[in-house]
């Protein structure tokens, strides 16, 4: 940055384009931070929607409202919609805008590239959704896309291919984007352990989407040449190995399953503290079992398919390793309890959706080790209980964590308080309807119900039922979030500079509204000091 | 007694060095390439194909913004001229102008993509500077050259105590 630094003003200074050029164009970190998470917002009403056309099929047995092609393609699309729409932009979203403003930075490193990555995703969307209008429908075989039955798709197979190769390419160019700003622009004397917990929990996510990014484009090209140009990776009649696309499958599939949830751990790291005013308890222990957690997703992919047959060692071994990841999240777990013990806790509604991701996604978490046991996974296995248990660390777990960084963050990002009776209304009907939602589920699968069907034998009626009424009060108490954050955005009482009294950190030193370019010139050390009060 | 020359040194930050980009990039690419090589053993050879453009584009990525690191302006501003030294990593360049006769101009943001310009004019010549910097550090560091260089045809005294810089 120029060293003919001067006192930062950032009164009328942002001189921002105005109209359909600011979007379109915009290279401000901001910009396509903010244009990120409302993409993120909308798809999750869209991937929402087809939710709740699942849980309207299965509210009581028989088929009601959709054939089983389409409730297929729903359950298929929705975790399409909502893992690559909905949970990875919400949280490129917000690294867009913290990390400059964390790591002292006036921008991303590389602003163009950055608008790039998000201008891809709309498309690829486009031809996603695009899907349920061609010929033999949508997706219906997964978002694995398991061969053979993904190589049976219709019309929708390519444009799925397709659609995946650009959330792919966004993905591995915003990911390069943050590994390249966290490591260059960091400000003078932010060296990496003074770095915030969310930067680092970004940084290592984007090192894990960097290495399987690859892996999962070659897979799907895999099976695009088996369609249409006559290869067989994975055809078994001329040779190929079904069952190895699984492996390569889930080789991303698991680091993914942690990109989804490490910047989760990263935001409640940020906001118990501030809510604790206490600085976070080992800071560095939770580097290092961040890293950890990273090392560990690399090498524990085969416990999605133990029944796919595999050497006894095998199964030892991916059943012990994913045991072993319990290890370091136990560490953040209880780090966190340290951090709140003996604090003057306050529970504004960030803390509490950070408390809810504390107590929910364990339960995600624990139900996640009873599937890491060989024998009884084979008894959960596709079951309604594997469907609860990633429903626990995606729901409460990341997009609980997605909501409380945008309640903490969003007087910084547009100069007002919001409403706090709402906000806490909506995280209480989140929290309660979360439970009656996916609780349930635990009990069905236990009870043998078989997972992607929409028709299901009498005796689990009961609890369809309850978890179908608990996902209609769970997506029409989302509606809330929205009406919140616009009528925050039009008024409400001006935030100040650092609205949560016990928030450290480098973007709080900036004010409310933060100003178009963050850190026009370096912080100072004295500031950045203040900010790694961890 | 003559004013003494204003001298500004400008000059992107960078927190990467060299040897630790290469070490990142090449411990990236052993991870990468390690995972695509025992796939592409087992006959998944697409995998490598990926795994090698996406390294190609973290190594661009980092090369692109550790070209930061080389580039150095240093304006010299004195009674009689405006000399601007530029360092980069293929050479340094220099161009003097003669104060009377030069200018500063800051051209507005044309869009987004292509962000504003501050150059030093004179006689038909003219010079970028700052193009690394932020459009708000441009406009200040024009603010600051403006009464230093002054308009054409002007030459408004230097101040005498040396500004920070």
């Amino acid at each position: 940055m120029a060293t003919h630094a001067q006192a930062a003003s950032h009164d009328a200074h942002d001189h921002k384009p105005h109209g359909w050029r600011r979007w379109v164009f915009s290279t401000n970190h901001k910009d396509i931070g903010t244009m990120y998470l409302v993409f993120s917002c909308v798809m999750f009403f869209v991937g929402g929607t087809m939710a709740l056309i699942i849980r309207a099929e299965l509210f009581q047995p028989g088929l009601q409202f959709v054939d089983p092609q389409f409730f297929n393609s729903m359950t298929a699309m929705h975790a399409l919609v909502m893992i690559f729409g909905a949970i990875m932009p919400g949280w490129v979203g917000l690294a867009n805008w913290l990390i400059p403003m964390q790591i002292g930075a006036p921008d991303m490193a590389l602003p163009r590239l950055n608008n790039l990555s998000f201008w891809i995703l709309p498309f690829a969307f486009v031809l996603l959704l695009g899907t349920l209008f061609v010929p033999g429908g949508a997706p219906a075989g997964g978002w694995t896309m398991y061969p053979p039955l993904a190589l049976q798709a219709g019309d929708s197979f390519p444009m799925m291919i397709f659609a995946i190769h650009l959330m792919g390419i966004s993905s591995i160019l915003g990911a390069i984007n943050v590994v390249v700003t966290v490591m260059n622009m960091r400000a003078p004397g932010m060296n990496l352990l003074k770095m915030p917990l969310f930067v680092w929990t970004w940084l290592i996510t984007a090192y894990l989407l960097v290495a399987v990014m690859p892996v999962l484009a070659g897979a799907v090209t895999m099976l695009l040449t088996d369609h249409f140009f006559g290869t067989s990776f994975f055809t078994a009649s001329g040779g190929g190995d079904p069952v190895m696309y699984q492996h390569i499958f889930w080789f991303f599939g698991h680091p993914e399953v942690y990109i989804m949830i490490l910047p989760a751990f990263g935001v409640v790291s940020e906001i118990i503290p501030t809510f604790s005013r206490k600085p976070l308890f080992g800071y560095e222990s939770m580097v290092y079992a961040t890293a950890a957690i990273g090392f560990l997703s690399f090498i524990v992919w085969a416990h999605h398919m133990f029944t796919v047959g595999m050497p006894l060692a095998g199964q030892l071994f991916f059943m012990l390793a994913t045991m072993l990841i319990s290890v370091p999240t136990g560490v953040k777990i209880f780090n966190w309890c340290a951090t709140m013990t003996r604090g003057s806790l306050s529970f504004e509604p960030p803390m509490l959706f950070a408390l809810a991701f504390l107590f929910l996604f364990t339960i995600g978490g624990f139900s996640g080790l009873m599937l890491a046991i060989v024998p009884a996974d084979f008894q959960y296995q596709d079951s309604y209980f594997v469907v609860a248990h990633f429903h626990y660390v995606l729901v409460p777990g990341s997009l609980f964590a997605i909501m409380g960084a945008v309640y903490y963050w969003l007087p910084k990002w547009v100069g007002h308080m919001y409403d706090m009776k709402l906000a806490k209304l909506h995280f209480w009907l989140s929290a309660i309807f979360v439970n009656v939602l996916f609780f349930p589920q635990h009990f069905l699968g236990l009870a043998g119900m078989p997972r992607r069907i929409p028709d299901y034998a009498t005796q689990f009626a009961d609890w369809n039922m309850v978890s179908s009424i608990g996902a209609f009060g769970f997506g029409f108490s989302q509606l809330l979030l929205p009406y919140i954050i616009i009528k925050c955005v039009k008024a409400g009482a001006k935030a100040a500079d650092r609205p949560w009294d016990g928030a450290h950190g480098l973007e709080w030193e900036l004010p409310s509204p933060a100003p178009f370019h963050s850190w026009e010139v370096p912080p100072s050390a004295a500031v950045i000091a203040r900010g790694a009060e961890h | 007694m003559s004013a003494p020359a204003v001298r500004i040194a400008i000059a992107p930050h960078c927190s990467l060095t060299p040897a630790g980009a290469w070490t990142f990039f090449l411990a990236t690419c052993g991870v990468c390439f390690g995972i695509a090589a025992l796939l592409t053993l087992r006959g998944y050879w697409p995998v490598l194909a990926f795994a090698g453009l996406e390294m190609l584009l973290l190594g661009w990525a980092l090369y692109d913004s550790l070209q930061r690191r080389h580039r150095t302006e240093t304006i010299i501003v004195t009674e009689n001229s405006v000399d601007i030294e530029a360092r980069e990593s293929g050479g340094v360049s220099r161009t003097v102008f003669p104060r009377h006769w030069a200018q500063v101009r800051l051209r507005g943001d044309v869009s987004p993509l292509a962000p504003g310009r501050l150059l030093i004019e004179s006689g038909g010549k003219r010079r970028e500077i700052g193009s690394f910097l932020t459009g708000q550090e441009r406009q200040r560091l024009a603010a600051r050259l403006a009464p230093l260089i002054g308009g054409m045809a002007e030459s408004p005294p230097l101040p005498t105590v040396q500004p920070r810089g």
